[in-house]
């Protein structure tokens, strides 16, 4: 079947193939690098996020006005899915040698961006001066600062807030315009929204570990040790820890006597449906629901109030841990794509577009001159709810609870608390047995994360 | 039917490209995660540790893996039971000659084209405890609304549902295929000797089926071990408690939310196994005994 003739023309067909093969990619690759000759020297820059629907829209507006502003500037902004999802998408492409720019970080994965040793500290890109860091609502800045040094500029920042209900409150009887401000008249309240059968529940959260660290950190309790994390790395957890435990029963005795609805893991979306639906009365969840929420509440008929997190009777608040995510500038052989990344987040930081940003997103403006601003225009009086927000957030107090805890392995910390929570509320367990596990299960991950990054 | 190469060289050139292919796509990222499994890592691999053989010392002590590998055994009885028994039984029913019978076939075939993300996320409107048309249905019937999504045991059924549910038509087709195979003579010869349908099906049809059926199992097994992530990932994210959590999901978990690399490999390697055994079984068994000559 195959003579001699016949097999060095399949060879040389086969060598052929090959050729053009290889011939066309490269020059493809040689149109792609020549192109740049031709547009000579603008920066471009990638920004990497994890705003999607709504909030993409805006991040997109952002963005196309900074590049109008800035002609030698090309910022391509991409959203990658959550923020687990642009964190791994960053790591994988550094590991490849093609990392973006600029990439929007939640803030629990502070501790792990700073080890990770791929970023640069934005505080090292500026000149002293070139920023005034006094404009700054200080517990934004307190968090993001490690060592003293801001690594990341705050972008989107929120925290936890309760929202409930002013019809149903009227209806069980209790006064709309005096919210439950403790943990005891949140159930007092809850029984009578339940009895009186305003409601199917009193109140709603989404089993997620934020509320809890809220608590703690309200409760001026550290998460971990080295001060939280600030001090050092941490390898100790404080899980059962008195306040701890204090929390969780609580939480589990409501969820006994059928006060809180339970929507599942993580589960924001569903939680937002129950207090919508008027199935719970209130709900604790982000700041950043606040204009969603108000709308939506009008849609079914009800109007929202808000008050701060209820915390005990017995304890002294210590305010809020600020909540969202951050820009983070990737280090760059080219200083001037780390120099062009500066100035985009510098940008972003601006007042006037956190004016925007906050009226666009419900997002915190993090300048106190955006603030000032929108007081000017009466944006408080027009949206109270949002006041409530920006006054729990401007009364905290600077100590380490608060500050927010830096710990390597955040994301597992997290799962291992909601999977505690839920086996607690199941009964599967004691408050103290499921809490000492978990503590010691988090204890074993951070010794090996510390370990891991020496 | 042979052919003859003349020249020593042309076979293997020829062969190149599928070897270039197999190596850069398929051995080299096996052999990194064989030595990655032997590592402590952080940031995706960017730093590590040689541990040695703890990561497989630290898995098999490890309640909660031991866990997931039994719910994945369940999860797998599940799958292969109730998906063969309902496929079976739908494919015969869909056998006979009724009028429309290929529109039945067709409709019970489609949820196999179905990503399975989008099952998933079927599934989770339908059995939303507050908004869903299963719950709503419960509620008429019978005035109960079970929570589908945060019990253990509820959790673990729809999940299997929905596995089963996705995979009916891929059965459906395997079994519709076999039923036309069956010779008609015999069962007609049957029919004639005073069989009855339920001992033409049990002694007859049942036993042509066995090579199918076998052949089904293991492409169960293996579906319901390794490919049933999106649906979980959807519908329940492996909880309540674990309590859906495969072993799959869990490899998921550790690789991608916890970001241990290492410890993620190990458990691959110990799934590649698995999968090893179970297509060594396949071949075994169906190149053996159930042969009918055919």
């Amino acid at each position: 079947m195959f003579d001699k003739k016949g097999t060095i023309v399949s060879v040389v067909a086969l060598l052929v193939v090959f050729a053009i093969f290889t011939i066309s990619t490269a020059s493809k690759a040689w149109w792609i690098f020549g192109g740049d000759d031709s547009q000579n020297d603008k920066i471009e820059i990638s920004f990497w996020h994890a705003m999607g629907g709504h909030n993409k829209e805006v991040v997109d507006t952002l963005v196309e006005k900074f590049n109008q502003q800035h002609p030698n500037i090309q910022v391509s902004a991409q959203y990658k899915g959550s923020y687990r999802e642009t964190l791994n998408a960053t790591i994988a492409a550094t590991q490849q040698g093609n990392p973006p720019s600029v990439i929007q970080s939640f803030e629990i994965g502070t501790r792990q961006n700073v080890d990770s040793g791929i970023f640069i500290p934005f505080q090292d890109l500026t000149k002293k001066g070139e920023i005034d860091w006094d404009d700054f609502l200080e517990p934004v800045l307190n968090y993001y600062k490690v060592n003293g040094k801001l690594y990341s500029m705050p972008f989107n920042s929120s925290n936890a807030v309760l929202y409930y209900n002013k019809n149903l409150f009227k209806k069980a009887g209790l006064d709309p315009e005096n919210p439950p401000t403790t943990f005891a008249e949140i159930t007092e309240a809850s029984q009578k929204l339940v009895a009186s059968g305003a409601s199917k529940a009193g109140i709603t959260w989404a089993l997620h570990s934020w509320f809890y660290e809220q608590w703690m950190a309200n409760l001026g309790q550290n998460l971990v040790n080295q001060e939280n994390g600030r001090a050092g790395l941490a390898d100790q957890a404080y899980l059962t820890s008195k306040k701890s435990i204090k929390i969780i029963k609580w939480w589990k005795q409501l969820y006994d006597q059928g006060l809180w609805i339970n929507p599942g893991i993580e589960a924001w979306a569903q939680a937002d449906q129950n207090f919508l639906s008027q199935r719970a009365a209130m709900l604790i969840t982000s700041t950043s629901g606040v204009t969603g929420l108000t709308k939506s509440a009008k849609d079914q008929g009800f109007e929202v109030g808000t008050a701060p997190i209820p915390i005990p009777a017995d304890e002294t608040r210590n305010g809020v841990v600020i909540g969202g995510a951050s820009l983070w500038i990737v280090k760059n052989k080219d200083s001037k794509i780390e120099k062009a990344a500066k100035d985009f987040v510098k940008w972003m930081s601006s007042t006037e577009n956190q004016v925007y940003w906050h009226k666009s997103t419900g997002y915190f403006p993090i300048r106190k001159s955006a603030v000032e601003s929108l007081k000017a225009e009466g944006w408080f009086r027009e949206n109270p709810n949002y006041q409530t927000a920006f006054d729990q957030l401007i009364e905290t107090k600077n100590v380490r609870p608060t500050q927010g805890a830096l710990v390597g392995r955040f994301m597992e910390l997290r799962t291992i608390v909601e999977k505690t929570v839920e086996k607690i509320i199941n009964d599967e367990t004691s408050i103290e047995d499921a809490l000492n596990q978990a503590n010691q299960d988090i204890n074993k991950s951070l010794k090996e994360y510390n370990k891991l990054i020496k | 039917m042979q052919v003859k190469f003349r020249s020593k060289a042309l076979p293997y050139l020829l062969l190149l490209p599928s070897i270039i292919v197999s190596l850069l796509f398929l051995y080299y990222p096996a052999l990194k995660t064989f030595v990655l499994s032997l590592y402590k890592t952080a940031f995706m691999g960017m730093r590590k540790i040689f541990v040695g053989g703890s990561n497989f010392i630290e898995l098999f002590t490890s309640i909660e893996y031991l866990q997931s590998i039994l719910i994945s055994c369940f999860f797998a009885v599940g799958v292969v039971v109730i998906g063969l028994t309902l496929s079976l039984f739908i494919a015969v029913l869909s056998n006979q000659d009724i009028r429309g019978g290929r529109l039945y076939c067709l409709g019970f075939i489609w949820p196999y084209a179905l990503s399975p993300a989008i099952a998933g996320v079927i599934w989770l409107f339908m059995f939303n405890p507050t908004a869903g048309i299963i719950n709503y249905l419960t509620d008429l019937l019978w005035g109960i609304s079970p929570d589908w999504v945060s019990n253990k045991h509820l959790a673990l059924l729809m999940v299997i549902g929905a596995a089963v549910w996705k995979n009916l038509g891929y059965n459906i087709v395997f079994y519709l295929a076999a039923l036309q195979n069956i010779p008609q003579e015999i069962l007609e010869a049957a029919e004639m000797d005073g069989a009855n349908s339920l001992q033409k099906f049990f002694l007859i049809t049942f036993d042509f089926l066995k090579p199918t059926t076998l052949f089904l199992v293991i492409m169960n097994l293996i579906y319901s071990f390794f490919d049933t992530f999106g649906i979980i990932d959807i519908l329940t994210k492996g909880g309540p408690v674990n309590a859906t959590t495969t072993m799959i999901y869990k490899l998921y978990i550790d690789a991608f939310q916890n970001y241990k690399t290492g410890f993620a490999a190990a458990q691959s390697i110990i799934l590649f196994i698995m999968v090893m055994g179970l297509t060594i079984a396949q071949f075994k068994w169906s190149d053996s005994k159930i042969d009918y000559g055919s």
